[in-house]
């Protein structure tokens, strides 16, 4: 599959049809411009992040028409930027790369070995693999069952460890605001400060501001320096959207995003 | 918490409610004589539709021990939708503050018109009690304590 | 004579410094992360001459967050007050030679121009107790900066794992002693031969970087940072701060917090102009800081190769890759015209 994805950047480039392949390296993303450095392109099973993150980075917008490597899951953050009008998906060359996960914990449960939206699919996968590792320690169903009280001692016990470095939201493809709320002083919205306050005012403001958004990659928990599991947060309200709106965001390209929309259905069994 | 305490403690709500139907139908309590506890400390806003999560968060921080929204009943929006984007909003947010272990039995929703000042009394009263019986929401005040930009009490 | 101390004996010690009010810190395996933390039982610390924390122990003297003073808003009037700082002792142990090494760096900056006296303070009633590095990993360049697993520059004292859950220590500076009460003593330098081997001289990327501002080194190297604070934040030199003030109506504290240089708003000016408005200008300035304007002014590297940044760095990034780059470009250069010398 390597070889082939580095014939694909070659051609692309070659053709001038995209300027930069947006791949991954030996140790990390990788921006192919020349057809020579083709080679640099490797397919793994370190192959974790996300790159969709880079489609709003501005610098990597300079570089021209871009052709981006893809697995299903990360696909999925194309749809939502598409929705969400931060990208123009005609402007992009997505190449798709089945996957047969990667030993990461998402990869128990995924859906999606296959993009489905690719402008060109790498590999095949014609079952879902088996599972290579056990659902991780801190699950949202173990979280769920402890008491509410319990709950908050295990958040703020995390959230101790939280020293605002916002690896988190720089790895999120979705975050994308050239002005992160977080960043706003004038009047201050959210504590900077690493503090139980602060951080718990930052992780709610970010778990909320991705709700029916998120799209499960994952890359927010790998990239926290601190270990603090805050894909959790993004899980449980991925999983209270699907329930009540039946939305899981960035699986269908024609679905109304679920904030944006309403209905007059809506339940409201909560509202006195 | 003893006896004593629990008389003596009076909760702090903080009412997050829009202009056109729930400020009116506390304005109509009050032409009416409707007696309600002064436990409640009203922030009007022009629409629930504008009721950003983070205001729940921020009263919390600053001390309140319980926190409505309201706002106009579906259909009857002053903006037409305001409303149905906040339950919406609402829906979700909650499952998140339950996600945190956030006491959810403090964060109230309702739909008051500007014709119901009778209810909005009720709503006051049961929440004024309702929250004296829970005690201050001291979990959240205690992770507040010290830091600059919290209530003053918890400032200290 | 020996003067072994077995790990139980170690925890003995660490145990009855909690017991008298000091802070005691040393890693502890947090999930699947080994994180520098303060300790509230003996038990916890994890003695691991082999794995590096993925954090580093300036927490302990210049923490993420602290208050430096006070206002009440009073009607008209403004009522300034003090931080007291804590006079609580404290004792870092088990902390690695890379970490230790940063302190004296620290030290420089922190008393240069003015006095930080809240670092000064904490600084006076730290010891710090090291655990010479048995094994090191990819990400690890200590040795080309002029650090190296048993460097005991910053310690106080230095714990040499003899394999078989003893430990020799070696105490270095008087608050060493005092706290081990034993004499300086030789110890075991074997582990200077699991030492990386030297990836890049610094001297010649400092040279390549003084003549090299603008490259498109810099471009080709750095997009794909994400320019979150990661590598800073874990960085044992890193030490940049930002200075805010947080409050309400009736009061609050101006508090400083600390801030990364990769962070789109770091250089963000007041009118509104950005002069490090792009990732690659930013990346760049980390590691200027770092390699030449830190070593021009204070004579020695902003950095004590622990790894932490590519470790850290979501994207596998971190300085040395760029270091290495740079030291390749520079020799490729110098072939091609010798450095006078």
């Amino acid at each position: 599959m390597t070889e082939r994805l580095r014939q694909t950047a070659r051609r692309l480039l070659e053709e001038g049809n995209v300027q930069v392949v947006i791949g991954y390296g030996a140790s990390g993303p990788v921006f192919i411009t020349r057809p020579e450095d083709a080679d640099k392109l490797e397919w793994n099973d370190r192959c974790f992040a996300n790159l969709t993150v880079y489609l709003t980075r501005k610098e990597v917008k300079a570089l021209g028409k871009a052709a981006l490597v893809v697995k299903g899951c990360d696909e999925r953050a194309l749809v939502v930027l598409e929705k969400e009008s931060q990208i123009d998906r005609a402007a992009l060359y997505v190449i798709g790369m089945a996957c047969d996960g990667l030993g990461a914990a998402k990869c128990v449960e995924c859906q999606t070995h296959v993009p489905r939206f690719a402008d060109e699919v790498i590999g095949t996968q014609a079952e879902p693999p088996a599972p290579r590792c056990a659902p991780e320690p801190n699950g949202l169903d173990r979280l769920m069952a402890k008491s509410p009280a319990e709950r908050w001692a295990f958040w703020t016990a995390e959230f101790a460890r939280c020293v605002k470095c916002y690896a988190c939201r720089q790895v999120c493809p979705l975050c994308y605001c050239e002005r992160c709320i977080a960043d706003k002083n004038r009047p201050v919205a959210i504590d900077t400060s690493a503090t139980p306050k602060g951080n718990f005012a930052w992780h709610i403001t970010r778990a909320f501001h991705l709700a029916a958004r998120c799209i499960g990659c994952g890359e927010c928990t790998r990239a926290c320096p601190a270990g603090i599991p805050l894909g959790l947060l993004n899980q449980a309200l991925a999983q209270a959207t699907e329930e009540n709106f039946g939305y899981r965001p960035g699986m269908d390209r024609e679905a109304e995003p679920v904030f944006g929309a309403w209905s007059p259905a809506d339940k409201e069994d909560f509202i006195g | 918490m003893s006896e004593a305490i629990a008389m003596s403690f009076e909760p702090k709500i903080i009412a997050y409610v829009c202009n056109w139907c729930t400020y009116l139908g506390a304005d109509l309590a009050g032409t009416n004589r409707l007696e309600y506890p002064p436990n409640v400390r009203i922030l009007r806003l022009p629409c629930t539709g504008r009721i950003d999560f983070n205001l729940i968060v921020k009263a919390f921080e600053m001390g309140a021990d319980a926190v409505l929204v309201s706002g106009c009943h579906p259909g009857d929006c002053h903006y037409t939708a305001g409303n149905y984007h906040a339950r919406r909003r609402w829906m979700l947010f909650r499952s998140l503050l339950e996600t945190l272990g956030i006491e959810t039995e403090r964060v109230h929703f309702t739909w008051i018109s500007a014709a119901e000042g009778k209810k909005f009394q009720q709503v006051i009263g049961e929440l004024t009690e309702k929250t004296r019986a829970m005690g201050p929401y001291a979990a959240y005040q205690e992770m507040c304590v010290g830091q600059a930009s919290a209530c003053p009490e918890a400032a200290k | 004579m020996s003067t072994a101390i077995s790990v139980a004996a170690l925890g003995e010690l660490i145990a009855g410094w909690i017991g008298q009010g000091k802070l005691v810190a040393a890693p502890v395996q947090v999930g699947d992360r080994l994180l520098y933390q303060a300790l509230s039982s003996a038990a916890a610390a994890v003695f691991d001459a082999r794995r590096r924390p993925a954090n580093s122990i300036k927490e302990f003297l210049f923490p993420r967050h602290e208050q430096i003073f006070r206002y009440r808003l009073e009607g008209k009037e403004i009522a300034l007050s003090d931080v007291v700082p804590e006079e609580r002792e404290q004792i870092v142990i088990a902390a690695k030679p890379c970490d230790a090494a940063a302190l004296p760096i620290l030290d420089r900056v922190f008393n240069w121009d003015c006095e930080d006296s809240f670092y000064t303070a904490r600084r006076a009633r730290t010891t710090v107790v090291t655990l010479a590095c048995a094994a090191h990993d990819d990400a690890c360049f200590c040795t080309s900066v002029g650090s190296g697993p048993a460097d005991e520059s910053g310690s106080d004292a230095m714990l040499f794992d003899r394999g078989d859950g003893q430990f020799e220590v070696k105490a270095i500076t008087e608050k060493g002693r005092a706290l081990f009460g034993v004499s300086s003593a030789e110890a075991d330098d074997g582990t200077l031969k699991r030492a990386p081997q030297t990836k890049f001289d610094p001297a010649r990327v400092a040279r390549y970087l003084e003549a090299n501002f603008e490259s498109p080194l810099w471009k080709d190297l750095t997009l794909a940072c994400l320019g979150c604070g990661a590598c800073a934040y874990t960085c044992p030199t890193c030490h940049c701060f930002d200075i805010v003030d947080e409050g309400n109506a009736a009061g609050g504290a101006r508090v400083k917090n600390w801030d990364s240089c990769q962070f789109p708003f770091f250089t963000l000016h007041a009118s509104g102009h950005n002069p490090r408005s792009a990732q690659p200008q930013r990346q760049r300035q980390r590691l200027f800081h770092k390699f030449s304007i830190y070593p021009a002014k204070f004579g020695s590297t902003l950095c004590t190769g622990c790894g932490n940044c590519e470790r850290n760095c979501p994207v596998g990034l971190g300085v040395l890759k760029v270091l290495q780059a740079i030291d390749g470009e520079a020799r490729r250069l110098d072939e091609k015209e010798p450095v006078q010398a």
